[in-house]
């Protein structure tokens, strides 16, 4: 009868796995002697207070005598130990890629089962290329372990030294974990803009947003209506990147709305001397000054699509080819991209190119109208109260029943806050404006709000009363910011009163058209037009 | 169940054995809590896991929380049986220690046992394999039943892979024995041992054990072992009387020197010499919980040690006998143990 050392109270615990490289330097030793060297491999099947159930052994053909001796030797001081040996033929121990090759298929063909069996990956053998190996191996799970190093006994001290086991998962440790805990919640605050928001959804999106934006380089899409933040947040990314030294190179910011022709190509890829009328200097072009750092393109579905073409090849081979160049120049950048239309809707129409979108569309995050957050309307005013107390240096305070009513007007329904934050910053600057002796009394309040709802409750928030209802649907109408709705508005109302494109444009072009040599309002008029999807067959079939 | 507290006396794994020796015999089984509190590492270490697991294993009982670092433990005992026992012990620990946990249970099994045991022979704070072939088991056998110890091969520190095996024959209920005088001195002599090291070593050991006891040549040996059982060295010193045999250990260790080494052990010789005494400390020890077994007998001794008290205390809770320690000077002590 023979004892066995599995048993009933034994269930519960893990078999101790130690998977590690013969040293062949560290666990060499001859004769009796050996037993008075400190042997890290030996060492660690010595501890009368830590058992390896199975040791792993990996060595090379060559070394296999050391081997012999190292497992007979671990035998007698450990017969609780199972001693497994792997060959693992290395040419040059000093060869990170090689080493990192043979460990990485060692690792990938290793039968682990972490739910029987507690790994520990043995550090202290091997080259510092195999130990480095060992550690990125570790850190990635491959080696689904912690990592176990042996240090030789003191001076004072007799036999098998000591040994630590390190986890590199590092939320496991308290004071660690606490740090980390505190710099998360600075990186939250910080893309948060220091708005402390109560809206769970908005929270959990941030957090989310935080948790990719550490760990990608890859395309970021922001989706949202207008004022809703995505310039504002993409900002925060880029701020909290750049001080995790994840990013070095600049923030570059364009709203593709004001991208046109060839300035367009010019403005993002840069031109060559002498490209083409007036340029007259080089221009790298806001691609290659976002080179090392992030590009945010706004309103990305207003690039034409030449434009996006480029964009698509700068993006996939961080190559492009500048305005009147021969050769292609390089710009590595992050691309986050910003817009308030339905992208997919785009696509359909052919306005947008799907491998576009299919590129740019990997982290996806749709920032909400303030409409959907009433619970963020109160700490968004005081954000705004502190930074018209620090732009104009003058602190301004809410009476509290002023304070009350404003926050129950802007939280009701009737509250549609089209600009969204914006609309909400601008109703702040104007009650700030006009506060008496720095108070917001009732009044201002009253006439603020009587003064949001005169404008909500007017022809351009229904938009059954507008012109552009004629032509458009209401879903093409929402996603027009209210800026340009009036501006269309008016344009579609002169148009509808002419009898040709070429009279609404002399009307409409009235005033620059005397200053300008050539003439051609009508397509001024036609490119205007365009860019809301119409164009004068549309229009006249309706009038 | 009995409840322990493995904090009390010395603190260490000689509670835990005695324990689980008593356990065995007397059916009882026991809880022990704080398992070695007072130690640097407290909490059952690999050796005394190989003890836990080879007393279940001799009384086919069963255990809870014997895991290596756990500090509480509940042990179920089954009942003994004799037969063929192989227990293999890691860290070079002692298997006397292994031993002397499931020996006594053994010696009163209704069947023979022949038990193979593999880890360190000569340990530094362990009975030497020596003492307990020489010293102690004649005394078991002047108790009824017949123990062979045979050392297979050496095992030291921090090498191991020592070897001994020991054939038992049992015996229904053991006898008292009383061991109060010693007799005439009959031999001693003094065994240096060394494995693997210089033979110097060995030299001047015994040059001091020659000075400090007044010994010739011819009492003084030197044994070369094998140098693949190395390295280690002990000094082995003998008292052979007409009544008693006691046998004294010196370990050789890293950073102490092979005369200081000599020089304790002979400081203790010549206290025992001394006292005149049969049991020096050591045998004390071991022998209380034999004689507790047995109901009955007595002996001389010198000062006892924590190991001694702790263990009385140990026994007194599952056996209902009581030791009596009656200090005659300040350098003798009478024990005697009776129902």
């Amino acid at each position: 009868m023979s004892t066995q050392y599995t048993h009933s109270s034994d269930r519960d615990r893990r078999p101790t796995v130690v998977l590690g490289i013969l040293g062949t330097t560290l666990d060499v030793g001859k004769g009796s002697k050996r037993w008075m060297r400190w042997r890290p491999t030996v060492s660690l099947c010595q501890h009368d207070d830590f058992l390896v159930d199975r040791l792993d052994l990996l060595h090379s053909r060559r070394a296999a005598s050391l081997a012999n001796t190292i497992e007979e030797d671990i035998k007698s001081v450990s017969p609780e130990t199972h001693v497994v040996r792997h060959i693992l033929d290395m040419d040059d121990p000093w060869d990170f890629e090689e080493v990192y090759g043979a460990l990485h298929d060692f690792a990938t063909t290793y039968p682990f089962d972490p739910e029987r069996e507690d790994y520990l990956v043995h550090i202290t053998t091997g080259s510092h290329v195999t130990q480095i190996c060992n550690f990125l191996l570790t850190e990635a799970r491959y080696f689904p372990a912690r990592l176990i190093q042996a240090s030789p006994p003191r001076r004072a001290e007799d036999g098998a030294g000591r040994f630590s086991i390190i986890d590199l998962d590092l939320s496991r440790y308290d004071r660690l974990a606490s740090r980390f805990e505190r710099e998360l919640t600075d990186a939250i605050a910080s893309l948060k803009g220091g708005i402390k928001t109560c809206n769970l959804a908005f929270n959990s999106l941030i957090e989310r947003i935080e948790h990719v934006a550490a760990r990608t380089i890859d395309p970021i899409l922001i989706t949202g209506p207008t004022g809703a933040g995505k310039s504002h947040l993409t900002r925060r990314i880029y701020e909290l990147r750049h001080h995790r030294r994840l990013v070095t190179g600049q923030f570059v910011e364009v709203n593709c709305a004001t991208l046109r022709g060839d300035a367009a190509m010019s403005t993002l890829f840069g031109h060559k001397k002498g490209a083409f009328t007036g340029a007259i200097n080089e221009r790298p072009g806001l691609l290659r000054s976002a080179d090392g750092g992030m590009l945010f393109l706004d309103e990305i579905g207003e690039l034409g699509l030449d434009e996006q073409a480029m964009l698509l090849r700068a993006v996939e081979e961080k190559q492009f080819l500048p305005l009147g160049a021969d050769t292609e120049v390089s710009s590595d950048f992050q691309i986050v991209a910003g817009t308030n239309r339905n992208l997919d809707d785009q696509v359909r129409n052919g306005a947008f190119r799907d491998d576009l979108l299919a590129r740019i569309n990997l982290w996806t995050f749709e920032l909400p109208a303030l409409r959907d957050r009433p619970e963020d309307i109160e700490p968004n005013i005081e954000y705004e109260l502190e930074r018209f107390a620090r732009d104009r240096n003058q602190l301004v305070r809410f009476n509290k029943e002023a304070r009350r009513k404003f926050i129950e007007f802007a939280s009701s329904s009737s509250a549609i806050w089209p600009g969204n934050f914006r609309d909400l910053s601008a109703a702040l600057t104007r009650m700030a404006t006009l506060a008496p002796g720095g108070r917001i009394t009732l009044d201002v309040v009253d006439e603020e709000t009587s003064r949001l709802a005169h404008i909500w409750s007017d022809k351009f928030s229904k938009p059954d009363n507008l012109a552009l209802a004629r032509f458009l649907s209401p879903e093409q109408i929402e996603e027009i910011d209210l800026f340009d709705r009036v501006q269309l508005d008016a344009v579609l109302e002169i148009c509808s009163q002419s009898k040709s494109m070429s009279e609404a444009g002399r009307k409409l072009f009235a005033a620059s058209r005397t200053k300008r040599s050539s003439v051609n309002d009508s397509d001024r008029l036609r490119k205007y037009l365009a860019r809301f999807g119409l164009n004068w067959a549309i229009l006249s079939s309706h009038s | 169940m009995i409840k322990i507290d493995g904090s009390i006396g010395e603190g260490g794994g000689q509670v835990l054995r005695s324990a689980l020796t008593l356990s065995m015999i007397t059916g009882q089984p026991f809880r022990i809590e704080n398992i070695r509190a007072n130690r640097s590492k407290p909490g059952l270490m690999r050796q005394h896991l190989t003890s836990v697991n080879a007393a279940r294993d001799v009384c086919a009982g069963d255990v809870l929380g014997a895991s290596v670092g756990s500090d509480v433990i509940e042990f179920l005992p089954g009942s003994v049986s004799g037969g063929e026992y192989h227990f293999s012990i890691g860290t070079a620990g002692s298997t006397t220690l292994v031993l002397q946990t499931v020996l006594p249970a053994l010696i009163t099994a209704s069947e023979p046992s022949v038990i193979t045991i593999e880890g360190g022979t000569h340990n530094i704070y362990a009975p030497s394999v020596h003492f307990l072939g020489r010293a102690f088991l004649p005394l078991i056998e002047r108790m009824g039943p017949t123990v062979v110890l045979e050392l297979k091969k050496h095992g030291f520190y921090p090498a191991g892979g020592g070897r001994i095996s020991v054939d038992v024959n049992p015996v229904d209920q053991l006898e008292p024995i009383d061991l109060l005088e010693r007799g005439d001195v009959v031999e001693q002599y003094a065994v240096a041992t060394v494995a693997g090291l210089s033979g110097e070593i060995a030299k001047r050991e015994l040059a001091v054990i020659g000075e400090k006891l007044g010994w010739s040549e011819g009492n003084l040996h030197i044994e070369l072992l094998d140098d693949e059982v190395g390295p280690g060295n002990i000094l082995t010193v003998e008292i052979v009387c007409k009544h008693a045999h006691e046998v004294f250990t010196g370990f050789g260790e890293r950073g102490v020197s092979a005369e200081r080494v000599a020089s304790r052990t002979a400081g203790d010789v010549r206290r025992y010499l001394a006292a005149g005494v049969p049991v020096w400390r050591h045998l004390a020890d071991q022998l209380i919980l034999p004689l507790a077994i047995a109901g009955g007998g007595s002996f001389r001794t010198g000062p006892l040690s924590q190991h001694t008290e702790t263990n009385a205390a140990v026994i007194e809770r599952f056996l209902d006998v009581k030791v009596h320690m009656a200090p005659a000077d300040d350098r003798t002590v009478t024990v005697r143990v009776h129902s």
